[in-house]
């Protein structure tokens, strides 16, 4: 998730509390880090107050995407750990995270995906690097821990393994296996998909421990995705039946708004972050296992929020269930995601509406990256603007850059693809 | 035929144009409800449209119009017919209003009280939209018959914002539609339809606009005169409910949409919108 899945939240507010007295504690022992802070919060809260943007904002392409791209990437690069790992963040007030398990796996495919585009070989180097540690995290029973690295090791403390991050992990592993054709790779995706079907519910949900807070969770449909893309690079159709299952599960909470129910988050709003990874979750399975039900069910909550991106110019930072208004700052993420999402649809659909929301909201987000500061703020997506919002305040997420990464990429190949395709259909008819 | 106009600024070169062509063919307006010339978000929209050297260009135009060289441009050289007058050319509605002795009155929302109650004083028997808010129901219900739009694409099939690119983009030809508002965006009865044949030659797309813009203006007066003989009547739009709406358009896809505009003929193309109207269907 993004958000890490810890054991020992059992009280939230302690927990809450207890970390923010961390992060603040973090400024004490680095002081170096008071004007960066300081200096963001004053550009936030400048730009928050004279910069109202209006029916024709991010109309225009103000910053190359290549260049956009290049500077999310090298923050990947540098966020990555001596032991392969990629942290979760960098906090203005605390500096780099722990490595992240989850978020390490699901950036493996954009690592993958930016060598592609770019040629570059480091992300290729930096995808090993991260598929070798990922491996030697893995548990007996085929799961992966929750949590950050190292966090809930110390003495008593027992690593908690957890459906989400196995799933997210699962994603990178089935690409490296892709990518590399390392028999030991598949072993080990097999291995946690083998888990995440055996320990499934017949309804189709994740619950019990090994799910965040105990509960099932609509957004585990990301999970659900990992099992399908296994599904069709190991032929085993064990995998794909615990995605379908899943998929039915999820579709059972669709409302007539489109909103979909079951993100069930203790103490937390619903983020965008968490209804765009039920959407994307959904519509990449309906894609891949070729359920139109699953498309549709997508398609119609991703419609909805197009047309508040479009008519508002931003999307809220939360919704409340049917889409009936949050909190007013921005989580980056989350639109980046549904820019993800627009963009897919484009690709199924065809229609012109998806891309053009898509690259409206490519924009804005280019114009929100940090293009001067310290190494881990350059080029990074915060969790929240202005950096104070409620979504992983003060901080720059690697989940961000991943989505921001892949929505990037997506934006490139698609508008190629697309006016590769009209150039064509103008000749043949013969109107060049 | 008792026609009110309501334009986005008294000097909306779309309003004065309506009001001038209206006057010239014998069908002088009870009045023009017009936002004022200098709110925040008539500026911003401006610059938004125009970019900032243009906008303060026009600024200067309206501050001191005796100085400015912009005095006798105009901004759609395809309405020079309905802005003309004598020696020169009709810069604001109240000049048109001078002209022609209407009254012109201003208010800061459209759907304002006062608003309203000029309008019901002016009693008309339809109201022509060229520019300014979203319109309630509390003005689209005072004239008589309605307030009439003209749509610069074919209705239903695009609807909305950048309509005539989103007609090049989506295959759709391109066209003019006046219709009644209604609640919806521009999902109301319609009065006349027209495929646009003088694409010809337009470069770039303001250009293709601005020649929209003119002939949408005669098609405004057809409809009146129209409305007024009895010879033309509202038909409702079969998919009202499926959303057709479209949005403001990337450059990026401008871009794309000029250069179908350079090639002339306008043919069907994959990257067609979703027929089914999104998910919404």
């Amino acid at each position: 998730m993004s958000s890490p899945e810890s054991s020992s939240s059992r009280n939230f507010m302690t927990t809450r509390t207890v970390r923010v007295l961390t992060e603040a504690a973090g400024l004490l022992r680095a002081p170096q880090r008071i004007i960066p802070l300081f200096s963001k919060l004053a550009s936030d809260q400048l730009r928050t107050t004279f910069e109202h943007r209006h029916l024709y904002s991010y109309v225009d392409a103000t910053i190359p995407t290549a260049d956009a791209l290049r500077s999310v990437v090298d923050w990947i690069f540098r966020a990555q750990r001596p032991d392969g790992g990629i942290a979760a963040y960098y906090s203005y007030l605390t500096g780099y995270s722990e490595s992240y398990p989850e978020v390490t796996g699901y950036i493996i495919p954009t690592l993958y995906d930016f060598g592609r585009v770019t040629g570059d070989l480091t992300a290729r180097h930096a995808a090993f690097l991260a598929t070798d540690w990922l491996l030697s995290l893995q548990m007996t029973s085929g799961a992966f821990p929750g949590g950050l690295h190292g966090s809930d090791s110390g003495p008593g403390n027992k690593v908690q393994p957890s459906v989400f991050n196995t799933g997210q992990i699962l994603q990178g592993l089935v690409r490296a296996h892709v990518e590399t054709r390392n028999v030991k790779i598949l072993k080990s995706a097999v291995a946690a998909g083998d888990w995440l079907a055996v320990i499934q519910q017949t309804d189709g949900s994740w619950t019990g421990p090994v799910a965040y807070q105990g509960t099932a969770h609509t957004y585990y449909s990301m999970v659900s995705w990992a099992l399908a893309q296994l599904g069709a690079e190991s032929g085993d159709a064990r995998h794909a039946a615990a995605a379908d299952r899943n998929i039915d599960w999820v579709l059972a909470h669709v409302q007539p708004s489109g909103w979909i129910d079951g993100i069930n988050l203790r103490g937390h709003p619903a983020y965008l972050h968490f209804i765009a990874y039920v959407i994307q979750g959904t519509l990449e399975c309906g894609i891949l296992l070729r359920r139109d039900d699953a498309i549709q069910a997508a398609a119609k909550p991703a419609w909805v929020l197009l047309r508040k991106f479009e008519t508002h110019k931003r999307l809220l930072g939360t919704y409340e269930p049917d889409f009936r208004g949050g909190q007013q700052f921005a989580c980056l993420t989350g639109n980046a995601q549904m820019s993800c999402i627009w963009l897919r649809l484009f690709e199924v659909t065809g229609d012109l509406r998806y891309l053009n929301a898509a690259l409206k909201m490519n924009e804005m987000l280019k114009q929100l990256l940090p293009v001067k500061g310290r190494r881990g703020v350059v080029g990074g997506v915060a969790g929240s603007y202005p950096i104070w919002g409620a979504y992983q305040p003060m901080r720059l997420i690697s989940w961000g850059c991943k989505f921001l990464a892949d929505a990037l990429m997506l934006e490139g190949r698609l508008a190629r693809k697309f006016e590769a395709e009209l150039e064509k259909e103008s000749e043949a008819s013969g109107c060049a | 035929m008792r026609v009110a106009i309501l334009c986005s600024s008294p000097y909306s070169e779309t309003g004065c144009a309506v009001a001038a062509r209206l006057a010239q063919l014998g069908n002088v307006p009870v009045g023009a409800l017009t936002l004022p010339s200098w709110d925040r978000g008539t500026l911003l929209r401006k610059v938004g449209q125009w970019g900032l050297r243009d906008s303060l260009q026009y600024a200067v135009a309206k501050l001191s119009p005796g100085k400015s060289t912009i005095r006798k441009q105009i901004r759609n050289p395809y309405l020079e017919t309905a802005l003309r007058h004598g020696d020169g050319v009709f810069r604001s509605v109240r000049e048109v209003a001078g002209t022609y002795g209407f009254p012109v009155a201003t208010c800061s929302d459209q759907n304002s009280a006062r608003a309203v109650a000029q309008l019901k004083q002016w009693s008309p028997d339809v109201a022509i939209f060229t520019g300014g808010n979203i319109l309630r129901d509390q003005v689209l219900n005072v004239p008589r018959l309605g307030i009439v739009n003209a749509h610069l694409a074919l209705l239903p099939e695009i609807r909305g914002m950048s309509s005539p690119e989103w007609s090049l983009l989506c295959g759709v030809p391109l066209g003019i539609t006046i219709h009644f508002m209604d609640s919806g965006v521009d999902t109301g009865p319609i009065l006349l339809r027209r495929e646009f044949a003088g694409a010809d030659g337009c470069d770039p797309l303001a250009d293709l606009r601005h020649k929209m813009i003119a002939d949408g203006i005669e098609l405004i007066a057809e409809a009146v005169a129209g409305l007024d003989s009895g010879t033309i009547s509202a038909v409702p739009q079969a998919d009202r409910e499926k959303d057709y709406q479209f949005f403001v358009m990337h450059e990026h896809l401008k871009a794309v949409a000029t250069r179908r505009l350079k090639k002339a003929r306008l043919n069907p193309v994959r990257g067609r919108c979703d027929e089914s109207g999104g998910a919404n269907g």
